[in-house]
């Protein structure tokens, strides 16, 4: 055990959960007599620092990780690294579009509790360690409930936080349970260790039973058919800002964490080592035990897929039909999780695993891409939805009715971010589901793997329709109400600079391929 | 020929080279800016325009400084910038530029002329409700066309090329209420897109073949040495290498562009936008770019060659040339349309490019397009500058006499006219015309393209004459008295003057200036480069040639001045032959009864199976979507919410949360939850039960 280790690599927690502090402090004791429109700037601008400074602290820490007892706990660098950055930026946009709120006068404990909830992010995001997981996750869940029943004053928020919590809390029981079987079955809580005896014991239908539970917990973060009931009334009745960083810091962090469970022998610090032909025996090996996980998230990225472009072609209110949207969106993302480890065909394993021109590096950076610029996008999409929903106390359609008279600049970055969001080139959403597709099908082009796609690809041809639906409105119908809408500048601000992101990103795909490839160089 | 020195080939690009992104950047930027502006903010657009405009003027003159100098240091300047716009799988996809004597002449040219436009239109425009509009467009095109210049990638220089094809649309429809410039913007848009199919497969061939879009690239681009020989070795269909197909390919995109036969038909209509429009777009800059484009991949098309040999390519671009010269200047003869006249006079000097380009090589095309574009802009200015005087009368039978109302249109328009006839000696056009002769006599496969450019001047020569007597001689037949243009109108008339005669000197046999910039040799001034006995018959011809011209025009025309209703003078001597000739040799009925009619029988067809067949398909599916949503909402709301909702309420009423959690409908919810566990293990264990 080494402290000083264990300091290093959990430096950007900490800094978030200092942030935390100074920010309760900050807002409950000195600004106690303040207006309420200065506590939230001060709380928000402060919660965006101690983002800043993780981010920075994220930066100074690259290492090799944190292991104990020889078994790695925490991992760094290489994807890890994509996603934690990814939560803090994520998490500092929600806080700069929370400047704008008025659902509570507690804005202290609300900045303090996203705060903490991105800390349990980045540990799900660096975790290699079944307890650290589920800490994790725990810290991070505890956090979305108590910021889903943040507007007190609305009944609606506290039963959806309801529905939330107790949907959570049986999933996290169903997560457990499956975990405590894997550890039955391996004798160790370390991913890397539970991989390795795994692959030597073979299957077990004891294991089918682990992976089904561990995919059910999983399946709740991220939405995914059938563990998506909660999500529509949540994202309908939550807070704005509390949505947001439900649909994407939230998102994040657990692909990352299925991206670990899929396969975690990408990264360095594993087991396995030796002559290539052993390794090479071991994976095959190995990969027959995991298939099952596989043949689940396939199952499930359809379900997703299905369900969610299809129920949001019915729905009347913005926010449910993001919520849909976002079930679909999670099932695409799955067909990348799920080809991280399809069988690699002809070829050697060790190719197809360890090499980092391999398909399945390729599909988890086609992964991390997805998550990352959908999960930038519904912030800026909630965030419209927001500005619109103060000015005419609904989030109907209807009340989308001549935006762009409204406000035109508003209108423009809802166009943007929902034709983004529908994949329509030459924005960030196209690249997005192209890389993804294209390195689902670089895996394996068989029959299963090639349907999957065209099913996706028919399923993102509806998505078209009910983003229009709302485009629409916006900008076709005639419009009832003319009196302009005004927004806070500063989220006027971040949501222009959010759709110039979308655009910019869409126009030069190669960036962020690039910045998110430069992490696999540092290893 | 003389002979090659070749210069030694400089790679890394300079800093200049580095910066040349701007020049199209600049008016790119102020058209968006334009775009954002009220109408009302007239001056604003106007200045945003034109000091975009003169900024890239500066940037294209340091440019071309540049290159002059690493030239006149025994360099062949050809820096290029190239990146990587993304991958796809395995394949880059590359964009940039390239700095080399054609792109910088080119530069130049464009910038220049187009801010002499930009200027003019101040005052052509002046009483346009959307000026504002005008300059946007115009500066968008010129962004647009100055990316043409600079691509050093296919793809760049394709999405440009589309850029400038879409600003030539907006344009021309630019008085969009008028169903005829509608109709022409249409025309337009349509037969050049036809074009430009051939020129998109052109370029995905030669990506698929070459693996690259890049033209230079240090020795791995696709127009460069290695390239070439592995598409040289790849044989096409008809006896076509790969090289000359793909050539032949481009060269259908250049002819949609450029106005050649049998795709000219859309620039005679073109002359329905606003007069600096036809200049700028439609004469002097858009309608070249196709002889850059060919210029441009001239080593593809030249590809194969043996030492005064030709290609396949080069021949059908001779050819196609030769023809277009001959036939634009044949119809030209029996128009009455002010605009039209020159319209078909630019279709028939982009002939006389592309033979050239075809005969001569790149110099030669080139030197005409850059007079070309001088005095065919000087020509178009000064028609504007006529009708703006004539009160926006364009039939050239209700002019007359405006000798005396507009002198210096006049004369300005005398100098642009006898530069396009090929005056002797002093004007440019003699010279870049007797280039391309020159050229034709020493072709190396038949004399009949010589023969046909030579007559093509006798009539070139001659409609020229019918045209300026018909403006500016006898006396004045039309209604309100014509007026002399304003002079921001009248500036950029002279300055185009002084250059359409000075152009020459930089082209003569006596000091071959530019062919050797082009080329990368040294030039020197030799007086003794007259002196060569065929080349004096030859000017002499060509100057009788033009005398002839002149002369017959003037017999015809000169001292009457006939009413408009009185039929024409040649239309009196040869009545069949001048109705064919006004009617533009019935290319656009031949269109409207074969393609158009062919379309028309098609799109019925279509129609059909979309309203019977496809309509049918695609309302049974979305019937099946709409079914799908519906059963679920059905479900959502009905089982799910509603229960909950139902429950909530009933229970609200009676109680508190704890009773809510212990009978309300959330079990449902929990209950899939377990179900969908149950379930998935089911699955696995029979997917696995072997």
């Amino acid at each position: 055990m080494n402290y000083a280790d264990l300091f290093r690599v959990t430096l950007p927690e900490t800094a978030l959960e200092v942030a935390a502090l100074v920010v309760l402090i900050v807002d409950l004791g000195f600004l106690r007599k303040a207006s309420l429109k200065v506590r939230v700037t001060v709380a928000a601008l402060l919660g965006v620092a101690g983002c800043g400074a993780a981010l920075w602290t994220l930066q100074a820490s690259y290492g090799a990780g944190y292991s104990f007892d020889g078994a790695l706990v925490l991992a760094q660098g290489g994807y890890v690294a994509v996603a934690q950055v990814g939560i803090l930026v994520l998490t500092a946009l929600t806080l700069l579009l929370f400047i704008d709120s008025i659902f509570t006068k507690h804005v202290g404990e609300f900045v303090a509790v996203v705060l903490m909830a991105a800390s349990g992010g980045l540990f799900v995001a660096a975790a290699r360690d079944l307890l650290v997981i589920f800490i994790g996750l725990e810290l991070l869940s505890l956090g979305l409930y108590i910021m889903t029943a943040f507007a007190k004053s609305s009944g609606k928020s506290a039963e959806a936080t309801l529905k939330y919590y107790l949907f959570g809390g049986m999933s996290a029981a169903f997560l457990l349970f499956g975990f405590s079987y894997l550890y039955g079955l391996s004798g160790s809580t370390n991913l890397y260790w539970i991989q390795y005896s795994i692959g030597e014991s073979g299957t077990n239908p004891l294991l089918y039973v682990a992976w089904v539970l561990i995919v059910a917990g999983l399946g709740f973060k991220v939405a995914a058919v059938p563990f998506h009931l909660w999500a529509p009334d949540t994202y309908e009745s939550a807070p704005a800002p509390a949505a947001a960083f439900i649909a994407s810091v939230s998102k994040v962090a657990s692909f990352a964490l299925l991206l670990a469970i899929g396969g975690n022998l990408l990264m360095p610090g594993g087991p396995i080592s030796g002559q290539k032909d052993v390794v090479e025996h071991y994976l095959r090996n190995e990969y027959l035990a995991w298939q099952p996980l596989g043949l689940i998230l396939l199952i499930v990225a359809a379900a997703s897929m299905i369900v969610g472009n299809l129920a949001a072609l019915a729905q009347v209110s913005v926010r449910r039909l993001l919520a849909y949207s976002a079930i679909a969106h999670t099932g695409y993302i799955l067909l990348g999780i799920a080809a991280q480890r399809a069988y690699p065909g002809v070829g050697s394993p060790f190719q197809f695993f360890l090499s980092t021109t391999g398909p399945a590096f390729r599909s988890a950076n086609a992964v991390l891409y997805y998550v990352l610029t959908y999960g930038l996008t519904t912030i800026g999409a909630f965030g419209v939805v927001s500005v619109v929903e103060r000015a005419t106390g609904s989030d109907r359609l209807d009340s989308f009715l001549g935006l762009h008279k409204r406000n035109p600049l508003l209108a423009a970055v809802l166009g943007v971010l929902f034709l983004s969001l529908a994949g329509i080139p030459p924005l960030v959403g196209f690249w997005a589901k192209f890389n993804l597709f294209a390195a689902v099908l670089g895996v394996s082009a068989g029959p299963v793997s090639f349907a999957l796609v065209a099913l996706a690809v028919a399923m993102s041809a509806v998505s078209l329709y009910y983003y229009l639906q709302v485009l629409k409105r916006a900008y076709v119908m005639p419009a009832v109400d003319e009196t302009p809408i005004k927004a806070h500048p500063v989220t006027m601000g971040v949501l222009v600079a959010i759709a110039a992101a979308v655009v910019v990103l869409g126009c030069f795909p190669a960036l962020l391929q690039g910045w998110i490839e430069s992490f696999y160089l540092i290893l | 020929m003389q002979e090659t020195i070749s210069f030694t080939p400089q790679l890394a690009a300079s800093p200049i080279a580095e910066m040349l992104w701007l020049i199209p950047a600049v008016p790119m930027v102020a058209a968006g800016l334009a775009a954002l502006l009220m109408q009302a903010k007239r001056k604003t657009s106007a200045v945003l325009a034109i000091g975009s405009m003169s900024v890239s003027l500066l940037l294209s003159l340091v440019a071309f400084a540049h290159v002059v100098a690493g030239w006149s240091h025994g360099q062949a300047v050809r820096e290029t910038v190239n990146f990587t716009w993304f991958q796809a799988g395995t394949a880059n996809i590359d964009l940039g530029w390239v700095l080399d004597p054609l792109s910088a002449v080119m530069l130049v040219m464009v910038s220049f002329v187009g801010l002499l436009i930009f200027i003019y239109s101040i005052g052509y425009m002046k009483d346009d409700e959307n000026f504002t509009r005008f300059f946007c467009f115009m500066s968008l095109f010129a962004g647009a066309m100055l990316g043409v210049v600079i691509a050093n990638s296919i793809l760049l220089l394709f999405m440009c090329w589309e850029l400038v094809g879409l600003t030539s649309y907006l344009l021309i429809g630019f008085w969009y209420q008028k169903p005829a410039a509608a109709a022409a913007a249409k025309k337009a848009f349509l037969t050049t897109r036809i074009g430009d199919v051939f020129f998109l497969l052109g370029m995905v061939w030669l990506f698929a073949q070459t693996g690259t879009l890049l033209f230079y690239n240090n020795g791995a681009g696709s127009i460069e040495a290695g390239a070439l020989a592995g598409l040289l070795a790849q044989s096409a269909a008809l006896g076509l290498t790969a090289a000359g197909a793909i050539g032949l390919l481009i060269f259908a995109g250049a002819a949609g562009k450029s106005g050649q036969f049998p795709l000219h038909v859309w620039l005679p209509d073109a002359m329905e936008g606003p007069t600096p429009v036809s200049a700028l777009i439609h004469a002097a800059t858009m309608v070249a770019a196709g002889v850059y484009l060919i210029a441009r991949v001239y080593p593809l098309m030249q590809a194969g060659a043996l030492a005064g040999g030709t290609t396949t390519a080069l021949t059908v671009v001779t050819w196609v040339g030769a023809f277009t010269a001959v036939f634009a200047a044949m119809i030209a003869v029996a128009q009455n349309d002010i605009k039209r006249i020159l319209a078909y006079s630019t279709v028939s000097q982009l002939g006389y490019m592309m033979a050239g380009l075809g005969m001569g090589g790149v110099a030669v095309g080139m030197f005409h397009l850059i007079t070309h574009a001088f005095f065919k802009a000087l020509l178009f200015l000064g028609a504007g500058s006529v009708i703006h005087g004539c009160h926006g009368e364009q039939d050239v039978r209700r002019m007359g006499g405006l000798k005396s109302d507009m002198p210096i249109t006049f004369l300005t328009y005398a100098i642009g006219m006898l530069a396009l006839c090929g005056f002797p000696l002093l004007f440019s056009g003699f010279w870049s015309k007797d280039g391309i002769l020159e050229a034709a006599q020493h072709w190396s496969v038949v004399k009949t393209p010589f023969y046909m450019l030579v007559f093509g001047a006798l009539l070139t020569a001659f409609y020229m004459t019918r045209q300026v007597t018909y403006i500016f001689g006898g006396h004045w037949r039309g209604g309100k008295p014509a007026h002399e243009s304003p002079k921001v109108m009248i500036v950029p008339l002279a300055i185009l003057a002084f250059f359409a005669m000075a152009l020459g000197l930089i082209g003569t046999p006596a000091w071959p200036w530019f062919r050797a910039f082009l080329d990368g040799r040294a030039a020197s001034f030799d007086l003794h480069g007259f002196m060569e006995p065929r080349l004096l018959a030859l000017m002499g011809g060509s100057a009788l040639v033009v005398f002839l011209g002149l002369g017959l025009g003037w017999w015809l025309y000169g001292d009457h001045s006939p009413k408009p209703s009185e039929p024409d003078a040649l239309e009196r001597m040869i009545p069949p032959v001048w109705a064919a000739l006004s009617d533009k040799l019935y290319v656009d009925e031949l269109y409207r009864v074969t393609v158009i009619a062919f379309y028309g029988w098609l799109a019925r067809g279509a129609d059909w199976l979309d309203r019977r067949v496809w309509g049918g398909a695609v309302a049974g599916v979305a019937w099946g979507f709409s079914l799908g949503a519906e059963l679920n909402r059905f479900l959502d709301t009905n089982v799910v919410d509603g229960g909950f909702d139902k429950g909530c309420d009933e229970l609200s009423v009676g109680g508190g949360l704890l009773a809510r959690i212990q009978t309300g409908r959330v079990q449902t919810y929990l209950r899939i939850l377990a179900l969908a566990v149950v379930v998935l293990v089911a699955i696995l264990f029979w997917s696995n039960r072997v």
